[in-house]
């Protein structure tokens, strides 16, 4: 009796399910995946080994350049488009009601106020190039602090959105300074921070290994 | 599922003829493309969090003082060229200094912790974290960034404060 011989294929795998499992994984990280905003400001974090990680919604963010400039990001449009309308009456800045809008989504900003009407009024794609000079900070005077009134007005907003049940808790304060940044400049801003009753603040850090054994004797 | 389905569209009547196109798909490089972007989407997400380092800041409005003995203290300068200047208690007149390595500070703050252990004691604390009663020194960090100093200078301070373990310290 004639055995059957075995007959013979190429030795390819079918890569179907294979290939299924890749797009399923890679759709998963696509939407998971939140696209980058762009940054109004190069700022390059010191390293640390701490392991709390930034909150996903709910920051104010104080990011200070190498040179000392004083940018600030705020998440939520319902507060900003409150913040900005509370900043236009009571500074009169003369904001149209298209210009607040721009605010609401602007993300990062960093010019004194009274040039904020101009950014908001520059092209999206220019914004990059706005000449920002930074948010004023006077330190000897905690109530001319341009800062000061921005972060005092944003945590008031907040708390109003709060209330009104758009947002869920008040904001954190995340002061993300430049590693090279000379200390004055982010003194300045911790002693603004500390004069508004802000005590509580959070640095950003980039990762850094734990050191093994030799400190922990 | 790879399988295309074979409708002939060759006129009625002809038989098709013997040399047949296969139809299977290599699915090779589709596959490859798919890891591909996997693996950059896994790297890009996991790496753009950042970590936060929580400061507390004294109120200082208020009428609270707290006095520290000197013998429980550290003082560290952070000054210019990432250098460290520090002295022990109330021995301002020497400083002594140093540099951010982990021979550096990280030695000079476990000595110095090694001293008031033995002079104080250990102090048991409830880790707020597992609620588990820990030990903890009772050294007292001052850290005093000089004008010259970067900020990197002031987060290399905080951590080493996190690495030792040290439970009372303040930037000033």
């Amino acid at each position: 009796m004639p055995k059957h011989k075995p007959k013979r294929s190429a030795p390819s795998i079918d890569m179907t399910a294979m290939c299924d499992v890749a797009f399923l994984l890679l759709t998963f990280f696509m939407l998971t995946a939140k696209a980058k905003p762009q940054e109004l400001v190069v700022v390059d974090t010191p390293s640390s080994i701490s392991e709390t990680k930034l909150p996903d919604a709910g920051t104010l963010t104080i990011m200070v350049d190498k040179d000392g400039k004083v940018f600030l990001d705020m998440a939520g449009q319902h507060t900003r488009m409150d913040l900005i309308s509370a900043m236009n009456s009571t500074y009169q800045m003369g904001l149209t009601e298209k210009e607040m809008n721009v605010f609401s989504i602007v993300g990062g900003f960093g010019v004194p106020r009274n040039q904020l009407k101009k950014f908001l009024n520059t092209e999206p794609s220019e914004r990059g190039r706005f000449p920002s000079a930074g948010i004023p900070i006077d330190s000897a005077d905690v109530n001319k602090s341009e800062l000061a009134n921005w972060i005092h007005n944003a945590r008031l907003s907040q708390f109003r959105m709060k209330q009104e049940g758009k947002v869920k808790d008040e904001y954190v304060i995340v002061v993300k300074a430049d590693a090279d940044t000379p200390y004055p400049a982010v003194q300045s801003v911790i002693n603004t921070l500390v004069d508004i009753n802000v005590n509580k603040f959070n640095l950003i850090t980039s990762m850094e290994g734990k050191p093994g054994a030799e400190g922990k004797k | 599922m790879a399988d295309i389905p074979t409708a002939s569209n060759a006129p009625p009547g002809r038989k098709p003829r013997a040399h047949r196109m296969s139809t299977r798909i290599d699915f090779t490089p589709m596959v490859d493309l798919g890891f591909l972007l996997i693996t950059f989407f896994m790297l890009t997400t996991t790496l753009a969090k950042p970590s936060l380092m929580a400061l507390v800041m004294p109120d200082d409005s208020g009428p609270t003082k707290q006095d520290v003995q000197a013998s429980k203290c550290l003082t560290l300068i952070l000054g210019a060229h990432d250098r460290v200047y520090w002295y022990a208690g109330l021995n301002e007149a020497q400083p002594d200094s140093t540099n951010f390595s982990d021979t550096g500070l990280r030695r000079v703050i476990l000595d110095r912790m090694q001293q008031v252990n033995q002079k104080w004691g250990l102090e048991i604390h409830k880790d707020p974290k597992s609620g588990l009663e820990k030990q903890g020194s009772l050294l007292y960090v001052l850290i005093k960034p000089e004008p010259g100093s970067r900020y990197r200078n002031l987060v290399d301070a905080l951590d080493e404060m996190a690495i030792c373990g040290v439970r009372y310290y303040t930037v000033m």
